[in-house]
């Protein structure tokens, strides 16, 4: 439990080094939210696969990109709980792009 | 101990006020309220007692946020003259050229609880048969309860011939001293680097605070020596004033093995006496009182160290036993309750208990000197109990590092099941990277 208290912490404290550009994405994201939803005949179903095929690029891309950025490499990753944390931290990138993928694809897809 | 070193607060600063009020103002107030509450907190403890805290490092500031909770009524004052507030297990990092020396630069101001009292004044003397603090303005404080969180003094005046100013130059390097010396010793080991040479990496016989950054500090230079391409010319070797470079024995193998590999040599009792920076000739001196002088082209000085003289020369600091000559306040090791002053406590590096002076023996510690103060002021014996844990992101190269986890027996504490600690890896790097400060943030606020 206090693991998880501990990471939540770290998050929000990641979170308020990063909050202007959190903010600005959080406003384009509702942004985009709103001009959607009040489209009418918006494919939300049909946008799904688009927006999975970017997630699918994005957790990749994060994948292979993330250790370098960190000034580590894939070389690095010596045993399961490396390869377990960076496929989190690539799931976290791809669920981010997710969400702003799916109302873009969903209004294409009308 | 850092002078005073006013910096702005940096963009990308959580602790920056301007953000802090930006936040509120887009109405994410509610969201940073429910992040900050605790997960349980039981009833506060009523009172009018005046709690002196002495110093304003990760202790003092996380054991002040955590006693604004659990008593009401309680008047707090912190006193240190620092204005500076550092991240102190970034200087490996700065002192190696991954990190950037504002990383590890905040302003004290931002740090300190609302309704604190703050005097600006360093702590002179402790006069615990009168509960006071008096400072070096003269002033004299009165306290009901004192917890010391002075942090320790770090000796190098133990060395003849050291000059703290002089490093950066000559090949002189110490992670020690300040942001200002880690950056510096970054300058002396790019252009050590790039030549390659000799290599003298020191360390003490005393107790240290972050016993791992000798040994960081020392596979780091390895590493940059390997990246510019100058390994072959170049030798590095370890001096250690001790029988080994760590206190734990299974680290201490497992690094000397590595070090062995990575053709590291090692040599032990040869503590550092003298230095002369200008002709680049080290002194080390064997128990037996042998000395020998190195010449060098690269020398890392890691200080003796001890507490600071107001605790030393103080009724608070220990007496007898292996605390005594270091002059470290005496605690009991698992209250950190003051064993013949029950109304002072103490934190962090001042502590005279085995082993453990970092950043993460302050997170497991500070919710137990808070918790055993307010049962204190409560009247109630202090029922809390630290078994000692410390923590150490050993880094073993750029990019990799083993997360080692231990209590005063010397004992590994793995923090999740499946976590090896003798094991390098990215996940412990990324966590001395990117992740420890944001933890660290979350103690000093008294939240984890």
């Amino acid at each position: 439990m206090y693991e998880i208290w501990l990471v939540l912490n770290i998050l929000w404290e990641l979170a308020l080094g990063a909050a202007p550009w959190l903010i600005v994405a959080l406003a384009v994201w509702l942004a985009l939210m709103v001009v959607a939803s009040r489209r009418p005949g918006v494919g939300w179903r049909s946008g799904l696969a688009g927006t999975v095929l970017v997630a699918v690029v994005v957790a990749i891309a994060a994948f292979l990109l993330v250790p370098g950025l960190t000034r580590s490499s894939l070389g690095e990753l010596r045993y399961w709980v490396d390869w377990v944390n960076l496929f989190g931290v690539a799931l976290g990138f791809a669920v981010l792009a997710a969400a702003f993928a799916w109302p873009l694809f969903a209004m294409r897809r009308r | 101990m850092q002078g005073p070193h006013p910096a702005a607060p940096r963009a990308g600063d959580p602790s920056d006020p301007a953000r802090r009020r930006w936040l509120r103002a887009l109405g994410l107030a509610p969201v940073a309220v429910a992040a900050a509450a605790p997960p349980t907190r039981a009833a506060a403890v009523k009172t009018n007692a005046h709690i002196v805290i002495a110093g304003s490092g990760l202790g003092g500031i996380a054991v002040a946020h955590r006693l604004g909770h659990l008593l009401d009524g309680a008047r707090i004052t912190i006193v240190d003259r620092k204005e500076e507030h550092n991240y102190q297990p970034g200087y490996t990092l700065v002192a190696t050229g991954v990190w950037p020396v504002d990383k590890v630069r905040d302003r004290n101001a931002e740090l300190q609880p609302a309704g604190v009292e703050w005097v600006k004044d360093a702590v002179a003397a402790f006069d615990p048969a009168a509960n006071t603090v008096v400072t070096s303005g003269g002033q004299r404080i009165r306290y009901d309860f004192l917890v010391v969180a002075t942090g320790l003094h770090l000796d190098y005046a133990q060395i003849e011939g050291m000059d703290v100013a002089a490093i950066g130059r000559d090949g002189l390097a110490s992670v020690y001293a300040s942001p200002q010396a880690a950056e510096a010793t970054w300058a002396a080991m790019q252009t050590y680097a790039a030549k390659g040479g000799n290599a003298l990496m020191t360390l003490p016989a005393t107790p240290l605070k972050c016993a791992g950054a000798p040994l960081k500090m020392t596979f780091m230079l390895r590493d940059r020596l390997r990246q510019a391409g100058t390994l072959d010319k170049s030798k590095v070797q370890f001096q250690s004033a001790l029988g080994n470079v760590f206190g734990i024995k299974a680290i201490n193998d497992n690094v000397l093995e590595r070090w062995k590999a990575l053709g590291i040599e090692v040599e032990t009792t040869q503590k550092l006496v003298a230095v002369d920076i200008g002709a680049r000739r080290a002194t080390f001196a064997s128990p037996e009182g042998d000395k020998q002088q190195l010449p060098y082209d690269f020398l890392h000085v890691v200080p003796p160290m001890r507490a600071i003289d107001a605790v030393k020369n103080s009724d608070l600091a220990w007496k007898e036993g292996p605390f005594a000559a270091g002059g470290w306040l005496e605690v009991d090791k698992s209250t950190l309750q003051h064993r013949r002053f029950p109304n002072v406590f103490g934190i962090g590096d001042i502590n005279g208990t085995p082993r453990g002076k970092t950043a993460a023996t302050v997170k497991k510690s500070a919710p137990i000197v808070a918790h055993n103060l307010a049962e204190a002021v409560a009247g109630r014996k202090p029922d809390a109990a630290f078994d000692g844990y410390t923590s150490c992101p050993l880094i073993v190269r750029e990019g990799s590092a083993m997360l080692i986890e231990f209590d005063y027996d010397g004992k590994l504490q793995p923090s999740l099941p499946g976590l090896d600690p003798m094991q390098d890896s990215y996940f412990a790097w990324l966590m001395k990277y990117r992740l420890l400060k944001p933890a660290y943030l979350a103690v000093l606020k008294g939240r984890v």
